[in-house]
C-alpha cells in the first residue's frame, strides 16, 4: 500500500512538472511573437506591480473561503479603504494611508460578518446588500466632492511608493510571510479553518464559533485593507461604482484562489496564492502586448479562467489512506 | 480493579427535546478503575446521557459531581479540563486540517510561542499519544478528510487520551474499528482500569458489552432500568432487559450449510484498483451471501466500491453474468439491479438534511417518474409513506430530516429503499454498524428476505460473528488480496478466520 502511495506521489510530481515545463514553453512561445518584449525586467516590474493587489485580496479571500462566507461586498470594501486611505494619506502622511485604508478594511469586515452572525440569513445575501451600502457611501463622497468642485481623492505623488516598485515587491514578501503564519500556524486562523469546515464540530472541541469567524474577519479585512492601500497608491485615484458593479474588481482574485486550490495538492494556499495571481496576470499581459482588446476578450477569457479553475478545484482527489 | 470510592455521581439527571424526554430522573454512580457499559435500544437516552457528562448536552435539571465536587460542564472542552473526554459515535473531525491538528485542535495554544503554533511540537505530541497507548501510527499532516473511517475513529481516540482523563467515554468505537484495531482498544481499557481510571462505554456487540465492563447500566425509553454485573449476566438477558420483552427467532441464520443456487449472477475477475485492491475474483450465486473479512487494511471495504463502479479500476472486469453486462460506473451498476449500502452511513449514504421521503425516493425515481419526467408529489408520499411503515422507521413522519434519526432508523432507511427496488444483487459494507439489537436482527431478517429472494448479497464486515452467522462463503482478505474462502460447511469459527486474516 506505501508503495503505491509513494508511486501515485511520484505520477503527480511528474504531472506538475510536466504542467510547469508546458506553461514556460508556451510563455517562451508567445514571447517570440511579442518580440521578447513579455520576458523582460521590466515587464516582470510591470506584472509584479500589477499583481500585488490581487495577490492581497486573495489573500482575504482565503481567509473568508476558509470561514465558510461568501463576501460579495469585497469590491466595495477596496474602493472605500482606498478613498479613506487616500484623504487621511494627504492630511497625516504614510502612517495615515496605510492606517486609514487598514482600519477601513478591519471594520467593514467587521460590520459584515457580525450582520451574518446577527441575522443568520445566508452571507452571500447579506454581503450583496453591503455591497450596495458600501457602493452608495462611496458615490455619495464622490459627489460631495465633485459637487465642491474637487476630484474624489487625488493621492499626493509624493505618498505613492507602496503601489510601485520596489516597494511592492517588500510588501509582497512581507504579506506572504504574515499570510503564511495567520493561516497556517496561529491558533486564529487553524480555528477559523475548522469553524468553516464544520461548525458544529469545531464547537465540540471547544473552539468558540463566532468569535473564531470573527477573527477571520478581521484577518481578511486586514489584507483588503492593504490592497486598498496599494490600489490608491498605484492609481493615485479610486473611483466610485455603483450597481454592484464593484463585484467585478474580485474576479482576478477570484480566479487566482480557485487555481490556487488545485495548486494546493503540491503547495500550500497561501503560497500558492502569488503564483496563480501572477500567472493569470502574466495570460492578461501576454493578451494586452498581442493586441486582444482589454474590457471585452479578456473580460471573457477571465471568466472563462474562473470557471475552468473552478471545476478543476472541485475534484476532489480520491483514494485514503490506508 | 475497581475500587469502592466513586468518581462520578449522577442524580436525578432530566433532558428533554421538544416533547420527547429523553433522560428521566438518572441516577448513575460510577467508581474508579470501573467500566461501565451503557446498553439500551437506539433512542433510548444512551447518548444523550453521555453527551451531558461530556458536556456537549447541558443538563435540565439534576446533580452531577466528579471527586465529590459539583460538576457542570458547558463544554466538551470545560470536561476535558475536569478529565473527562469522549469519543463520539458520529465521526467528529475536521475535514479540512491535518490529523494532528485535529487531535489538539482547541487546545493549540499550548503549542504557541508569541501567537504561532509549532507544528513540529504538535506532531511530536500526537505521535507520543499513539505511542503511549500502543496505537496505530497516522500521518498527521495529511487532512483528516481524506482519511477512511477507520482512521478517523483512530485519532479522535487519540484526541480524547490526549486530555488524560479520568473517565474515558467511548460512544460506539468498536463498531468503526476492524479486528485487530478492537484488540488494540481493549488493551487500552485494561491499561486505563490498571491506572484506577474509569470507563463508559456503548457497543451494540452485547457479547463484547459483557466480555470487556465490570457492569452494565440498561436503560429503556429514557430511564435507567437497573446495572448489572457483566459476569452475572447473558447477552439473552440483558437483550430481554433493553427490550422489555424477549426476542423471538433467530439472531443469525440457524442452518449450518452453504444454500444458494448454481446460477453465477456477480462476476468479478482479476480486480486491481487504485485504493488497494490486488488480483481479487470471485463470483456471487443467486441467493448467496458471500461474506468478506479481513484486518484494517486488507481491503475489504475497497471490494463494495469496486464492484458497484465507484473507484478507478487498473485491471480487471466486474460482470453481471445474467445479463452480461460488465459494471464500468455506477450508473451502470444501478441501472441494472445492483444496490450499495457504504459503511460511511452520514457522508456517503444518506442525504443527511434532506427528508425520509427523499432519501427513500432517490434511487427509485426512475420508478416513480410519470409521462415527460413528472414527478407526482401523491406518489413519492405513498411510496415513502409504506416503505416507513413497511420497514418500521421510528420518525416523527416521512418529512423529518435525516439528521434526527437514531443510528438504527437511519440505517433502516439507508437499506430499505434498496430492498425496495428488489436488486439482484446487494453490496453491504457494515450493514449494522451502531444499531442496537432489535434494528440488528430486523436487518439481518431483511438480508435473510433478501436471500430467500434470490438476491446475490456481498456482505463486507468487520464483525466475525456477523459474517460467520450471515454467510454462505467467507472471502478473508489480508494485502488487498483473498487469501482463502471459507465454505458454511466447514463450520468456520473465528479462531480460524483470525489465523488467516493475520
Amino acid at each position: 500500500m506505501n508503495q503505491e502511495a509513494s508511486s501515485a506521489a511520484a505520477t503527480k510530481r511528474i504531472k506538475a512538472v510536466i504542467v510547469i515545463i508546458l506553461v514556460v514553453l508556451a510563455f517562451g512561445i508567445l514571447n517570440r511573437y511579442v518580440d521578447g518584449k513579455f520576458i523582460s525586467v521590466s515587464n516582470f516590474n510591470v506584472l509584479i506591480t500589477g499583481s500585488a493587489i490581487p495577490t492581497f485580496v486573495a489573500w482575504g479571500l482565503c481567509f473568508i473561503f476558509a470561514a465558510g462566507i461568501t463576501d460579495f461586498s469585497i469590491g466595495a470594501v477596496l474602493i472605500l479603504s482606498a478613498t479613506v486611505g487616500g484623504a487621511l494619506g494627504n492630511k497625516m502622511g504614510y502612517p495615515g494611508l496605510i492606517l486609514g485604508g487598514i482600519l477601513v478594511g478591519m471594520v467593514l469586515l467587521l460590520i459584515n460578518f457580525q450582520v451574518y452572525n446577527i441575522t443568520k440569513i445566508p452571507s452571500w445575501i447579506a454581503g450583496l446588500g453591503m455591497t450596495m451600502i458600501y457602493e452608495a457611501v462611496a458615490a455619495y463622497y464622490a459627489k460631495l466632492r465633485l459637487a465642491q468642485g474637487l476630484q474624489v481623492v487625488q493621492l499626493d505623488p509624493q505618498l505613492r511608493a507602496l503601489g510601485h516598485v520596489p516597494a511592492v515587491y517588500f510588501l509582497l514578501a512581507a504579506g506572504l510571510a504574515v499570510a503564511y503564519l495567520l493561516y497556517n500556524r496561529t491558533t486564529a486562523g487553524l480555528n477559523v479553518r475548522a469553524v468553516g469546515s464544520n461548525g458544529t464540530i469545531a464547537k465540540m472541541m471547544g473552539i468558540h464559533p463566532v468569535k473564531a469567524l470573527i477573527i477571520g474577519g478581521l484577518i481578511a479585512g486586514f489584507f483588503f485593507g492593504i490592497a486598498g492601500v496599494i490600489k490608491e497608491s498605484y492609481a493615485g485615484r479610486v473611483i466610485a461604482m455603483t450597481g454592484l458593479s464593484s463585484i467585478s474588481t474580485i474576479f482576478l482574485p477570484l480566479a487566482a484562489v480557485l487555481l490556487s486550490q488545485v495548486l494546493q495538492k503540491y503547495i500550500n494556499i497561501i503560497i500558492a496564492i502569488p503564483i496563480a495571481t501572477l500567472f493569470i496576470s502574466s495570460i492578461f499581459n501576454l493578451l494586452t502586448l498581442l493586441g486582444v482588446p482589454s474590457g471585452t476578450w479578456q473580460e471573457t477569457i477571465l471568466g472563462v479562467i474562473v470557471i475552468v479553475f473552478g471545476m478543476i478545484a472541485q475534484r476532489k482527489e480520491k483514494g485514503v489512506i490506508k | 480493579m475497581v475500587q469502592n470510592e466513586s468518581i462520578l455521581q449522577i442524580e436525578n439527571l432530566n433532558k428533554s427535546f421538544g416533547p420527547t424526554h429523553a433522560n428521566k430522573n438518572i441516577c448513575f454512580t460510577l467508581k474508579r478503575g470501573e467500566v461501565r457499559g451503557l446498553a439500551g435500544e437506539n433512542g433510548s437516552g444512551k447518548s444523550t446521557l453521555l453527551s451531558q457528562i461530556a458536556g456537549i448536552l447541558c443538563k435540565d435539571s439534576g446533580q452531577m459531581q466528579k471527586d465529590g465536587a459539583a460538576y457542570d460542564p458547558k463544554s466538551p472542552l470545560e470536561a476535558n479540563e475536569k478529565k473527562i473526554a469522549i469519543v463520539v459515535q458520529e465521526l467528529g473531525l475536521v475535514n479540512t486540517l491535518p490529523a494532528g491538528i485535529n487531535i489538539f485542535l482547541g487546545r493549540t495554544d499550548q503549542f504557541s510561542r508569541f501567537g504561532i503554533v509549532n507544528m513540529k511540537k504538535v506532531y511530536q505530541a500526537a505521535n507520543e499519544q499513539l505511542e503511549k497507548w500502543g496505537l496505530p501510527a497516522i500521518p498527521y499532516h495529511r487532512l483528516a478528510g481524506e482519511m477512511n473511517v477507520e482512521t478517523r475513529k483512530m485519532i479522535e481516540l487519540a484526541r480524547a487520551l490526549s486530555t488524560d482523563p479520568d473517565i474515558l467515554i467511548l460512544d460506539e468505537v468498536t463498531q468503526a474499528l476492524s479486528h485487530d484495531n478492537r484488540l488494540r482498544l481493549y488493551e487500552i481499557i485494561k491499561t486505563f482500569k490498571e491506572q484506577g481510571k474509569s470507563i463508559i462505554l456503548i457497543t451494540h456487540d452485547l457479547e463484547e458489552m459483557i466480555e470487556i465492563t465490570d457492569t452494565i447500566s440498561i436503560l429503556r425509553d429514557g430511564e435507567l432500568i437497573g446495572t448489572e454485573t457483566s459476569c452475572e449476566i447473558n447477552s439473552d438477558i440483558l437483550k430481554t432487559k433493553m427490550v422489555g420483552r424477549k426476542l423471538d427467532g433467530e439472531y443469525y441464520r440457524a442452518d449450518a450449510e452453504e444454500r444458494y443456487e448454481d446460477e453465477v449472477i456477480l462476476e468479478v475477475k482479476n480486480l486491481v484498483s487504485e485504493d488497494g485492491l490486488a488480483d481479487i475474483s470471485f463470483e456471487v450465486h443467486k441467493g448467496e451471501i458471500l461474506g468478506f473479512c479481513g484486518l484494517s487494511d486488507s481491503g475489504i471495504h475497497a471490494v463494495g466500491k469496486a464492484v458497484y463502479g465507484l473507484s478507478k479500476l487498473q485491471t480487471g472486469t466486474v460482470c453481471l453474468k445474467q445479463k452480461n453486462i460488465r459494471i464500468c460506473n455506477q450508473t451502470q451498476a444501478l441501472q441494472n439491479g445492483m444496490a450499495y449500502v457504504p459503511k460511511d452511513r452520514d457522508h456517503e449514504a444518506l442525504m443527511m438534511a434532506a427528508s425520509i421521503r427523499e432519501n427513500f425516493s432517490m434511487p427509485s425515481l426512475d420508478a416513480l417518474r410519470g409521462p415527460l419526467g413528472y414527478l407526482s408529489t401523491r406518489k413519492l408520499n405513498r411510496m415513502a409513506e409504506d416503505a416507513k411503515n413497511l420497514f418500521n422507521v421510528k420518525c416523527t413522519g416521512i418529512d423529518q430530516p435525516m439528521n434526527g434519526l437514531s443510528g438504527g432508523n437511519k440505517q433502516k432507511v439507508n437499506l430499505g429503499r434498496w430492498l425496495l427496488k428488489d436488486p439482484d444483487v446487494l453490496v453491504v459494507d457494515c450493514p449494522t454498524r451502531g444499531v442496537d439489537v432489535g434494528v440488528k436482527a430486523y436487518l439481518y431478517q431483511c438480508l435473510k428476505n433478501a436471500k430467500e429472494k434470490g438476491v446475490a448479497i456481498v456482505l463486507i464486515t468487520d464483525e466475525l460473528s456477523e459474517a460467520i452467522g450471515m454467510s454462505d462463503n467467507i472471502a478473508v482478505m489480508k494485502n488487498g488480496k483473498i487469501v482463502k474462502t471459507i465454505k458454511r460447511s466447514s463450520h468456520f469459527s473465528e479462531e480460524a478466520i483470525i489465523e488467516v486474516m493475520i
